[in-house]
Formats: C-alpha cells, sequence, structure tokens
C-alpha cells in the first residue's frame, strides 16, 4: 500500500507545475524595466485611493512574495509567501473585495460562565481555506507540503480544478473576458493562520503581478 | 593585350565594390542601426516618463499616513504600537477580544460577540480616572440580572487611570488582570498595563489614528 500511495504521490510531484522563478526582488529592477514600473504604478495609482479612507487591505506582491496588512499606506504587518501559482495572472488585475473567508467556530458561554475562558486564538484559525472575491478571484491557501502534505495535496488539486473549470468557461463563453483567475498560495501554517484571522468582509485586495 | 595578373583584378573589383556601395547610401543593417537611435530616445523618454511618475505616486501615497503618532493593534498577537512616521515608540502587550459568544437567556436571537473591531478608527475620548458603566452583558455573564437603576452600573476602579475612546463603546484601558495580558480575552476593548496605558495616553490625542487588525 505504502508502495502505491509513493508512486501515486511521486506522479504527482513530477506532474507538478514548476514553482514560480525564485523570490529575487524586481524592485531594484525598476529603474530599467518599463512593464515592471508600469505595474508598480498601477499598483500606486490603486493604493492612494485605498489609502485615502480609513480602512485596512490587503496588498499581495507576487514577485516580491509579500502580502502586506496595510491602512493609510503603511505596513501595519507582513506575511512571507512560500510559494504561489496563478491561473489567468494578467486578469488580477484592480482592486477585489473579500466576498467569503473561512468559517471560525465561536465558543459560545452560557451564563453564569465566563465567555473569556475559552477564546478563540490564533492557534484555532484554520491553515487551509479558500478566500473569494469580488469581481470573481479565488485564493487557496495551503501550509507547504514538508508541514502538512495532505493540505497541500488537496490545495493542489483545489487550485488544478479550479483551473481547469476556469478554461472551461473561457472556451464555452468565447469571450475573452469571461475569465476566472485563481492563485494558490502556499503559506507557512502561522502565515496562513495570521491571514484568515485578519481578513475581513469586504477587505479590499491588490495583487501587484509579474506578467502586466 | 596584356592580361592583367589575378591578384589586380580582385583588389580593382574590391575597390569598385565600395565605391558602389558608397555611392548606393548605407546598407540596410546601416539603416537599421540609424533607425536604432529614435527609437533608443524614445524608450529613454519613456522610461523617464514613468519613472517621474512612479516617484510622484510614491509622494502622493506616503502623504496618506498619519502626520503625527499613530496607534496599531495587532489582534492576532495581542500586541500595541504606538508609531509616528516609520518608527516604532511603544510596544505593549495588550489583551484583546475573545471572540467568542453570549446569547441573552431573556431575549432568544439577542447575543454579543466579543470582537476587537478591525479596521481604521481614532480616538475620540480620553477619559482619567474613568468609571465603568457596566453593559447589560456584564450582568448577564455574572448570573446577574440587569438593574433597573443607572446607578448600579457605575464600577470604579476597574479600568485603571486612564482610558480612550475609539467609538462604539469601545476603549484602550488598564486592567485587574495583568496576568491575562498576551491573551484574546476581553469583550472587545483593548487592555494594557498601567505603565503602557500612561505612555499610549501621553502620546495620543483627540484624533490620533488607531489601526486595528
Amino acid at each position: 500500500m505504502r508502495v502505491i500511495w509513493a508512486i501515486v504521490l511521486g506522479g504527482l510531484l513530477w506532474a507538478l507545475p514548476p514553482s514560480p522563478s525564485a523570490p529575487t526582488s524586481q524592485r531594484g529592477d525598476q529603474a530599467g524595466d518599463p512593464d515592471v514600473l508600469r505595474e508598480a504604478n498601477r499598483i500606486l495609482e490603486e493604493e492612494i485611493k485605498l489609502a485615502a479612507r480609513p480602512q485596512i487591505y490587503l496588498l499581495l506582491d507576487l514577485p516580491d512574495r509579500l502580502i502586506a496588512i496595510k491602512g493609510r499606506g503603511i505596513d501595519l504587518h507582513r506575511l512571507p509567501i512560500t510559494a504561489w501559482q496563478t491561473v489567468e495572472e494578467r486578469a488580477m488585475a484592480g482592486v477585489f473585495r473579500l466576498r467569503a473567508r473561512p468559517q471560525v467556530v465561536r465558543p459560545k458561554a452560557a451564563p453564569p460562565d465566563d465567555p473569556t475562558q475559552d477564546p478563540i486564538e490564533l492557534k484555532d484559525m484554520p491553515a487551509a481555506y479558500e478566500l473569494l472575491f469580488d469581481p470573481t478571484l479565488a485564493v487557496t491557501v495551503a501550509p507547504p507540503f514538508q508541514e502538512r502534505p495532505w493540505l497541500w495535496v488537496k490545495s493542489l488539486m483545489r487550485h488544478s480544478w479550479l483551473g481547469v473549470a476556469s478554461w472551461i468557461r473561457s472556451a464555452a463563453a468565447i469571450d475573452e473576458k469571461a475569465t476566472s483567475p485563481c492563485l494558490r498560495l502556499t503559506l507557512s501554517v502561522e502565515a496562513a493562520q495570521s491571514l484568515a484571522w485578519s481578513v475581513t468582509d469586504g477587505m479590499p485586495l491588490l495583487i501587484r503581478r509579474t506578467m502586466p | 593585350m596584356k592580361v592583367l595578373p589575378p591578384l589586380s583584378v580582385f583588389v580593382l573589383i574590391g575597390v569598385l565594390f565600395l565605391l558602389a556601395s558608397h555611392l548606393r547610401g548605407p546598407s540596410e543593417a546601416e539603416g537599421n542601426a540609424a533607425n536604432l537611435e529614435p527609437h533608443k530616445r524614445s524608450a529613454a523618454s519613456e522610461l523617464s516618463r514613468l519613472l517621474a511618475r512612479h516617484v510622484s505616486l510614491r509622494h502622493q501615497l506616503a502623504q496618506q499616513a498619519p502626520a503625527g503618532h499613530y496607534i496599531v493593534v495587532d489582534t492576532a498577537h495581542n500586541r500595541l504600537y504606538v508609531n509616528r512616521h516609520q518608527a516604532v515608540l511603544l510596544t505593549a502587550l495588550a489583551s484583546t477580544g475573545s471572540g467568542t459568544i453570549l446569547n441573552d437567556p431573556d431575549r432568544p436571537g439577542t447575543k454579543w460577540i466579543f470582537d476587537t473591531p478591525r479596521g481604521e478608527f481614532s480616538i475620540q475620548a480620553k477619559l482619567t480616572n474613568p468609571v465603568w458603566v457596566k453593559p447589560d452583558w456584564a450582568f448577564l455573564e455574572e448570573g446577574l440580572a440587569v438593574p433597573t437603576d443607572p446607578e448600579q452600573r457605575f464600577e470604579s476602579d476597574v479600568l485603571g487611570d486612564y482610558a480612550l475612546g475609539f467609538g462604539k463603546g469601545y476603549f484602550i484601558h488598564g486592567t485587574l488582570y495583568a496576568r491575562l495580558l498576551g491573551k484574546n480575552v476581553t469583550h472587545g476593548c483593548i487592555r494594557l498595563q498601567d505603565d503602557d496605558l500612561q505612555k499610549v495616553y501621553q502620546l495620543s490625542k483627540i484624533g490620533t489614528p488607531v489601526m486595528i487588525f
């Protein structure tokens, strides 16, 4: 049985699309690459509008492999991205708003119990989940294979399925604008839980892409 | 007639070829190279335009940041920071909302969720020697009836020396339970130990932004 599992997993790993390039920072190249500058300027234009309002928003920086929780243009907290994969990356422009996030089971207290005795903590947050945004964008989050192999494989299968579904939808619709971009993030367990903790309904998201 | 030696023929052909080339003008390859100059100039101009725009946008974004002190609260790790520009002036251990639910036994469907609100707020009130006006849930979670006499809601010496209100009844205040700092145990307010609370009180003023995530 173990041999079969090893063959299945080995085959899966072999069939994996290669991980995006090494996490080299593109900021240093900005001065020389018009496309990188155009993308950076697009992000800044959107971010200025978001930062003008009293709200917390997310900036997902794919080239720098970083998620920044921001307010007023300031980085409040940063979460490193271990790896990522996209479907329809080109369509990840504009501001996305969080529509659905993982549900957390809240402990209920019955008086005279102290409701603060059994609080929700960071470790109670899920490490593998899906965030859905408007306009259509699905972000699947999972820890690295080394930390939680099964969750990682599940997220890979989910992402692959979303990719195929997106392709079928765009092919059936013939309309090139009918895209369903998907993003698969591999985050450490703590970073994944921190992200699940920090996102709120309607939270705006910006994505800095590698290919403007 | 004397036949020219082969070497001379080659030299003559070479000279004629060079002359013809010169008279014909630049070759295709040379023409491309000549046309490259305007293209390069255009690319450089586009690049400098993009760079100028980038610098301007960065400046505009920087202007959105608070001009003075601002408070950042990390509810996941129960930390409160007082910052100014990029400098962290104070890091304090805090207690934030427990995230639990309390149902009202007398009114089915009525419940309280003890979350610290997320988003950007601002300091709206600065109080010294604050008195806690106990809300309904405070009585219910003790298994007591909600009093009809408002006087019975007042409780002093439980919020510390200072309280900073940031809206909707939420405060940054002191605590009698310092051993629980660093944990998610509150009903939504942000608790600090006495020394940190005093510093936050001194560094803040009405309008100081409070960013909670």
